[in-house]
């Protein structure tokens, strides 16, 4: 992957144009209250915003760009409402059908001996689902290319990025404005899928 | 708007409220009188009492503890708190009328404040060096006391901030020097208090669980106030720089303490429930008995309500939501205190009334209307083997072998054979009945209905008094913190942390 490590001015990022990909115009800043004023203001001139990469999560971002509330929380629930029921069912199915042993005088059916161990499993059903399904929807994974705009993003910088390909000079060109309007450190633009 | 109004209007309700449960306090004197020990009196000023002292002292606590972790975003309501702690001296003034009672032995809920009882009994008579008038009281006198200087002490130097105060951080570090000792100084006291105070009614119990379970409940019920108050506050128009951010926060402490009161609770039940030690199960095999309601009834308020409704991220942020559960969870906890006081002052009231009535001879044992509970304990007395028979002085299990009064019961000693020796008797799908698990086995009838089992209104569920005097309670505790919160700035616009309050995200 080509990568243009630039510190200032715009760079044009060669790349071998695939017809799949798309052209990404993206400005980094270089702090978030910045980031946070260039989205308003993009809001404000009705420009269409691609997406908006931050190293750490930016409070008040998401209302801007109008992001539904994640519904992770909701496959947390059920995984574990499934490892709740799992564990209490084959506890159940293991001390009264399958093999019954008394432990300390206690009855087969122990409710409150399996209690912290559904607690258990539920809690492992739900984080281990969450993070598979965070992992699915996300494209991540184990081999998974992965597709960084730029690599400063995980660090220290923050990405507004725009679909320019389908975008005429003139565009490219008040969006490149915006961004040194926005007190963007710099401008880049890659084509990605 | 600066400063707190308490508006004639709202005086009047919390006052009125405050008065009519005070006159009610008075009317449940005589309503179990003579015979009763004036036991409902006692219990309902006990139980009360302890409930909002406890929550002025937590308020303490979250604010210390709050302070010394550096936390911002609770300044804006810290004057809150501070009226709520001031209500310590009224609460010690409170506990000062059952100290009274004690020494006048017009208060019989404390077992231990028997004396013919502690003289018979091996337990109290071992637990007396620290289960007495004079420990409960001076206990309760100073360290009462010492929190109410100390909190007293943070109260002025945070309204002197308001008029003195700098950036340069110079009361918050003040504030600092009292908060951090006194968050060690309340871990120990208020356990001994809460030892002294309420298991102690349960006198032969114990648990060493038990004071961060009572203190986790005064905790939840002390954010459930907050929570409610806030939400007053801002409907008159008060604190603008509240937002749901905050009440966001607030809802997560409502919530997670709640399922740390849950985990305490069940820990201690289970706990109790493996080691399967008479004197420890006797605790939950009278509630689950003769008090289903408050057993069960205490998880489904505390634990299912708050765990199912909080659990969702934006019933959190909805002063609709989170004031009706605040309200229940409030509620909810008034309620497990019920639960931990009536049921154990109830069976000390029923052994005195043994003492006194016609079967007084003979019945020196603990639960001598308990034919359930002796039986048991005779019949583990000849299985139990060497160690239990006869030798009444070196054993813990002893004060239980020391009841006498089987004959009375000519049929318990069959009906009443213990699961956990049957358990060790023979194979079979009945041998693992467990006194605590279930109640559908075969083994629950053999314990015979204890007279404590009868319905008693005001023991059995919160009759129409305690309802009552619990309001007047709330009252007056809610016309103390307004008068005391229209005393300062609202908001404490000098504390270093104020900017940060106002702009909390969460």
């Amino acid at each position: 992957m080509a990568h243009a490590i630039a510190h200032s001015g715009v760079t044009q990022i060669d790349s071998a144009i695939d017809p799949t990909h798309r052209n990404i115009l993206f400005g980094l800043y270089d702090d978030e209250v910045k980031l946070l004023d260039a989205v308003k203001a993009a809001n404000a001139a009705h420009l269409e915003i691609d997406n908006v990469y931050t190293p750490f999560p930016v409070h008040g971002l998401d209302p801007l760009l109008g992001l539904q509330e994640s519904r992770l929380h909701q496959a947390g629930f059920i995984f574990g409402s499934i490892g709740c029921l799992f564990g209490f069912g084959f506890m159940t199915w293991v001390f009264t059908r399958d093999w019954p042993i008394i432990f300390g005088g206690k009855p087969y059916w122990s409710v409150p001996a399996f209690i912290p161990i559904t607690f258990e499993l539920t809690v492992l059903f739900a984080a281990v689902g969450m993070v598979l399904v965070f992992y699915i929807v996300c494209g991540l994974g184990p081999g998974a290319e992965p597709r960084r705009l730029h690599d400063r993003i995980t660090d220290d910088k923050f990405c507004l990025a725009f679909d320019a390909t389908d975008l005429d000079g003139d565009s490219v060109d008040g969006l490149r404005g915006f961004f040194a309007e926005t007190g963007a450190e710099s401008v880049h633009n890659k084509y990605t899928a | 708007m600066e400063t707190f109004v308490f508006s004639s209007r709202a005086k009047a309700t919390t006052g009125g409220l405050a008065v009519f449960g005070f006159l009610l306090l008075v009317l449940s004197y005589f309503v179990d009188g003579g015979e009763g020990h004036h036991m409902r009196f006692w219990t309902n000023l006990l139980h009360n009492t302890v409930f909002f002292t406890g929550i002025a002292a937590l308020a303490g606590f979250a604010y210390c503890a709050f302070t010394t972790a550096y936390a911002g975003w609770f300044v804006q309501f810290k004057r809150v708190w501070e009226s709520f702690w001031m209500f310590l001296l009224p609460g010690l003034f409170l506990m000062g009328i059952i100290m009274v009672g004690l020494f006048t032995h017009d208060n019989h809920m404390y077992h231990w404040n028997d004396d013919a009882a502690v003289a018979h009994d091996v337990i109290l008579n071992h637990k007396q060096s620290f289960l007495n008038k004079y420990w409960y009281s001076i206990a309760t006198v100073v360290f009462v006391g010492i929190w109410y200087f100390v909190l007293g002490r943070i109260r002025s130097i945070s309204i002197d901030e308001d008029v003195n105060g700098t950036a340069a951080y110079g009361h918050h570090a003040r504030i600092k020097k009292y908060a951090a000792p006194f968050l060690v100084f309340f871990g120990f006291s208020s356990a001994a208090l809460i030892w002294q105070w309420i298991m102690s009614l349960d006198a032969h119990w114990y648990s060493t669980m038990f004071a961060w379970y009572a203190t986790a409940s005064l905790f939840v019920a002390m954010t459930a106030l907050t929570i409610m108050l806030l939400i007053y506050l801002k409907s008159r128009g008060y604190y603008p720089g509240i937002n749901a951010e905050h009440f966001h926060d607030l809802g997560k402490y409502l919530f997670a303490i709640s399922i740390f009161w849950s985990y305490l609770w069940f820990s201690q039940y289970m706990l109790i429930w493996y080691g399967n030690i008479g004197e420890e199960t006797i605790y939950f095999r009278e509630r689950l008995d003769s008090y289903p309601f408050l057993f069960w009834g205490n998880l489904a308020f505390n634990f299912v309500l708050p765990f199912f409704v909080l659990m969702r991220n934006d019933t959190k942020r909805k002063a609709g939501t989170l004031f009706f559960v605040a309200a229940f969870v409030f509620f909810g906890h008034w309620f497990d205190f019920f639960q931990m006081i009536k049921p154990g002052a109830r069976l000390t009231m029923i052994e005195m009334q043994e003492h006194e009535g016609a079967h007084g001879a003979g019945h020196e044992g603990e639960y001598a209307e308990l034919p359930g509970h002796t039986g048991a304990v005779g019949e583990g007395e000849h299985i139990g083997g060497p160690g239990h028979q006869g030798d009444l002085h070196d054993d813990a299990h002893e004060p239980l072998v020391d009841n006498h009064n089987v004959e009375t019961h000519p049929d318990a000693v069959e009906s009443n054979i213990p699961i956990a020796i049957e358990n060790q008797e023979g194979p079979g799908p009945n041998i693992a009945d467990d006194d605590l698990a279930t109640s559908d086995h075969e083994g629950s009838e053999h314990y015979a209905t204890s007279p404590s089992a009868e319905f008693k209104s005001g023991y059995t569920i919160p009759g129409l008094l305690e309802i009552g005097i619990f309001l007047g309670f709330l009252g007056g505790f809610l016309f103390f913190v307004l008068s005391t919160l229209a005393k300062a700035p609202l908001e404490p616009k000098r504390d270093p942390y104020f900017e940060e309050s106002l702009h909390h995200h969460t």
